[in-house]
């Protein structure tokens, strides 16, 4: 029983060690074995030892100074040239649904939180800086004629009477009647007086800022 | 499928913030009014950032179980007694009502509490006072409801004899036209919107200071002689008023109405100077208070007027101006009339004059 030699192109590839590792364990016990490819094999080892040589020595009259410039204006050449023919196409961002959809659920979240817990009129201050902000303008030209206020204020109006603080404020009003009369006490209070259309009883209701 | 949980998160979610209203009526062991039944139907609690949002609506029905006519109550509504916010009150002056007989009480108040504010109910309601017809008091009066309560009492009963008066001497045609007249003054009143903050606001416009002016009412025990306060574009703060005893007896707490003028030469009503002093007779003080008013529909303030609106003695007696007093036609224009005026002109206005005679002869 005789064994199939290998191929020249696998002995090739076996002397410049390009094979697979089990593909060269193969050929490498069949070199062992056989002189016929064993000498085919070394002499491709020879022509690649002669190759290297040759490739190690630089032509003679070689300028490399020069050279190197001229290599480099030759490849922007080729891009330049590269361009006019075929321009580039960006390659599309593939649609990234994933991670949008968690921005929008946390943005939904978010949005959700302030409209649960930030009173309107804080929202509105803020809304007023970041325009201020964003036009340039200075805080204090915004805020001139419009008090800060510092500490609970109490508002009385035709409609009824208010407790303010921090932004927030707590309305005080008898369903859709209207106050007969409003005052405020420079001691901190408001009231607002209301009469019972079918008792006539007066009720005078107070808060307090203190 | 999806949407159906995402629905149901939610509603939980806003369902976490709500919560029962938790509540307690407080009326002492020997209380004049014990109650009879209380409705808290609407009433809510919702939490709001660190606070809970306390929406109070409730009716009470309590009874008068004193031997005595009632004709005034104040109860405090509590939710945190030193939180801005978590106090209020309702009062109801002009009343009559007969020993055993029943009233209602209507509460429509909105109230903070801070989260952590103890394990006790939301809101408290506690009596403050009750006035009888004798002007006797029974409660704590945290809320200087004596005072306040008495002063109507006071007013109610100048303007019931005043409009007795008329009946009497002048006819129900003149009774009539005074209600008219009461009812035309009340729909004419200027009450523009009024905002007021303890201590410095911090309004950016240049301060000035001005005067005050003074209506001297003829018979007024009291005297302001000089007064003035920093004035900043619609602002108004640290009013500050010289007053002096010209009657014989001591004064310990005296209330000064408040007049503002805008540039357009529209008065109106700003706010009412309380005050507790300690005035012996003929002796000169200062009334001054830290706190500054700003009226948001105004454009700018042009002057001031101030007048004495009631007195309390040492003796625990009152002053109160007459009504020919409350003629002055500075006055008239922007002063409220009484609780009991109002009440008196409304019964005219919903029953007619046959009722509000009848009413009048009640007491």
């Amino acid at each position: 029983m005789t064994t199939p030699h290998v191929t020249e192109s696998d002995l090739a590839l076996y002397v410049s060690g390009d094979l697979g590792f089990w593909r060269g364990i193969r050929v490498h016990l069949h070199v062992d074995r056989c002189q016929s490819c064993r000498r085919i094999a070394e002499a491709y080892r020879h022509d690649r030892g002669q190759i290297r040589e040759l490739t190690d020595e630089l032509p003679e009259g070689l300028d490399w100074n020069r050279l190197a410039p001229e290599m480099t204006a030759n490849i922007r050449v080729g891009l330049a040239a590269g361009e006019c023919v075929a321009p580039r196409h960006r390659k599309p961002v593939a649609m990234v649904w994933r991670p949008a959809a968690a921005v929008a659920g946390l943005v939904i979240l978010v949005t959700g939180a302030w409209w649960l817990n930030v009173p309107a009129a804080q929202t509105q201050e803020l809304g007023r800086a970041i325009h201020a902000v964003w036009s340039g303008r200075s805080g204090a030209g915004v805020r001139r004629g419009v008090m800060e206020e510092r500490g609970p204020v109490v508002e009385a109006t035709s409609s009824g009477i208010e407790l303010r603080e921090n932004g927030s404020s707590l309305g005080v009003s008898q369903g859709a009647s209207r106050p007969l009369a409003v005052s405020v006490s420079v001691q901190g209070s408001a009231s607002a007086r209301y009469v019972d259309s079918d008792t006539g009883q007066i009720t005078i209701t107070s808060v307090y800022a203190q | 499928m999806r949407h159906k949980w995402a629905v149901m998160l939610l509603a939980g979610a806003v369902a976490a913030g709500a919560q029962t209203l938790t509540r307690k009526i407080d009326l002492p062991p020997d209380s004049p009014v014990t109650l009879v039944s209380a409705d808290w139907g609407e009433s809510s609690a919702t939490a709001r950032g660190g606070a809970f949002l306390l929406d109070v609506h409730a009716g009470l029905s309590l009874r008068n179980s004193s031997q005595r006519r009632i004709r005034g109550v104040t109860l405090s509504v509590l939710a945190q007694e030193v939180t801005p916010g978590g106090k209020g009150s309702v009062s109801i002056p002009s009343m009559d009502v007969a020993p055993g007989d029943t009233f209602p009480v209507r509460i429509d108040l909105p109230l903070l509490r801070p989260l952590g504010a103890g394990t006790g109910p939301l809101v408290e309601v506690k009596l403050d006072g009750v006035l009888f017809d004798d002007l006797s008091f029974y409660g704590p009066d945290k809320l200087q409801s004596r005072r306040t309560m008495t002063v109507w009492e006071l007013e109610a009963r100048r303007d019931r004899q005043y409009f007795k008066k008329i009946l009497e001497q002048a006819g129900r045609e003149a009774l009539q036209n005074e209600m008219l007249v009461s009812l035309a003054r009340q729909a004419d009143r200027p009450q523009p919107g009024v905002q007021m903050v303890r201590g410095r606001a911090t309004n950016l416009d240049p301060e000035h200071e001005v005067q005050f002016a003074f209506l001297q009412l003829p018979d007024a025990p009291v005297e302001p002689m000089d007064g003035l306060a920093r004035i900043a574009g619609n602002e108004a703060r640290a009013p500050r008023v010289e007053v002096r005893n010209r009657s014989d007896r001591a004064i310990r707490h005296l209330e000064i109405g408040w007049i503002v003028k805008d540039q357009q030469g529209r008065e109106f009503l700003a706010a009412s100077m309380p005050a507790d002093v300690n005035l012996a007779p003929g002796r000169s003080g200062q009334v001054m208070q830290d706190a500054a008013l700003r009226f948001p529909e105004r454009p700018s303030i042009e002057s001031m007027t101030g007048f004495v609106s009631n007195v309390e003695f040492v003796d625990g007696s009152y002053w109160i101006p007459s009504r020919l007093a409350l003629e002055d036609p500075k006055l008239r224009g922007v002063i409220a009339p009484s609780p009991e005026e109002q009440r008196l002109a409304q019964i005219y206005h919903k029953k007619g004059l046959a009722a509000l005679v009848e009413e009048l002869k009640k007491f």
